[in-house]
């Protein structure tokens, strides 16, 4: 008698157990599930306060060149009709291929007055050197453009691009390759010195993006994007553009 | 009431499970962390996509990295587990759609998985195959977690009363 007394006892027992086991775990459940969202909703708003706050730190004091073209964002080369965008970064390996092998080209074209070359340093590789090279060249050439000699040192850049994943070149090689095209004044080495355009590079890079350019080199022939990007590619879009 | 086999079962079943939101936790871990230092980068990434406009695609790119980092943690944490394994499989699902849609399209981009991204200069060729592969088998581990999400060594644990 007692015995199954006992039995009921502990099996109400149980069941009040269990009972307050699955309240627990529904009161667990409800509590580290918000937990989980309001930490993932947290996360994502503190990633894009974070990058507003870069993208501010990086674009204020802005100096834009007053030779740049294009919602001042380029360096035109040449008067001719068809319009050439080359969007470039001077760290990029690719780039430097690509300027060794259409340089003659793009000088005969110039020449024959049949191409307006704009020239968009941009700077999407600074995480390739350790001192953001990308940005401190893109910065320099503008300062060159602004000397009037940007044909020349974004040329002289290419040559001596450093290697990626290295320091990249430091200012005060910038500026010795600049007395090397005549950038001889103090305005030029002033600039890199200080750092005058790197405000600029950054906004570059963004107004690149805005328009689809995520990769360099990007060539436009009169807006349209150039896939063969050879000397014959090049002169043929540049034809088709023209007629 | 379970018997003593099934017991053992689920203890087993813990351990794999165990292992499973720890591997997860760390794929999420090293994806935001390499992500998170460009991420100005990480935006442009998302750019080449050409899914949204370039300001949106910037608060995106801003926002995965800090989002990837805290699934890691929270699943290294083991809070909420199922939730964050649910959240993970959706994010993954996302991932591989938008892969799909750049294969589709025969853009030539690095997907960003791993990396800043973007378009891939001339004599690269896009490994979107691989790209899916990879991301189909962190989303096995996340349904792994679905279906099994009691771990050992979990706040949910801790939480629940468990040793």
């Amino acid at each position: 008698m007692s015995g199954k007394k006992n039995l009921d006892r502990s099996k109400a027992k149980r069941v009040v157990q269990e009972q307050l086991a699955r309240e627990r775990r529904r009161r667990v459940t409800l509590w580290t599930s918000l937990g989980v969202v309001a930490v993932l909703v947290i996360a994502g708003l503190i990633g894009w306060s974070v990058a507003a706050g870069q993208e501010n730190e990086k674009t204020a004091g802005l100096t834009t060149p007053s030779v740049a073209v294009d919602e001042g964002t380029a360096f035109a080369v040449g008067t001719g009709p068809v319009k050439v965008d080359i969007y470039e970064d001077f760290m990029c390996p690719v780039c430097g291929r690509f300027e060794a092998s259409v340089q003659t080209t793009i000088d005969q074209l110039v020449a024959d007055n049949k191409v307006t070359v704009q020239y968009h340093p941009i700077a999407i590789l600074d995480h390739a050197s350790s001192t953001e090279y990308s940005t401190r060249s893109a910065g320099a050439s503008a300062a060159a453009a602004q000397g009037g000699k940007f044909a020349e040192y974004h040329r002289v850049l290419f040559a001596n691009q450093p290697q990626e994943g290295g320091p990249g070149l430091d200012d005060a090689k910038l500026i010795e390759l600049g007395r090397s095209v005549g950038l001889t004044d103090s305005a030029f080495a002033g600039a890199v010195d200080d750092g005058t355009y790197h405000a600029w590079a950054t906004k570059v890079t963004g107004t690149a993006a805005s328009r689809g350019v995520n990769s360099t080199p990007t060539v436009r022939v009169a807006g349209t994007d150039l896939e063969q990007r050879t000397p014959q590619g090049l002169i043929a879009a540049v034809e088709a553009a023209g007629a | 009431m379970e018997t003593r086999q099934s017991a053992r079962m689920t203890a087993d079943w813990r351990w794999i499970s165990t292992g499973v939101r720890l591997g997860l936790a760390t794929v999420w871990l090293v994806a935001g962390a390499l992500k998170i230092q460009d991420l100005a980068g990480s935006g442009r990434a998302v750019n080449a996509y050409e899914i949204f406009p370039y300001e949106v695609a910037k608060v995106i790119g801003a926002a995965q990295p800090f989002l990837e980092i805290a699934l890691g943690l929270l699943l290294l944490a083991g809070l909420a587990v199922r939730l964050s394994a649910g959240i993970s499989a959706v994010l993954l699902l996302i991932f591989i759609a938008g892969i799909a849609w750049a294969w589709a399209r025969g853009l030539q981009i690095d997907c960003g998985c791993f990396s800043a991204g973007g378009t891939l200069g001339a004599g690269q060729t896009p490994k979107y195959a691989l790209d899916i592969a990879r991301d189909i088998g962190f989303l096995v581990l996340a349904g792994f977690l679905l279906w099994r999400p009691q771990t050992r060594y979990s706040i949910d644990g801790a939480l629940m009363g468990e040793k």
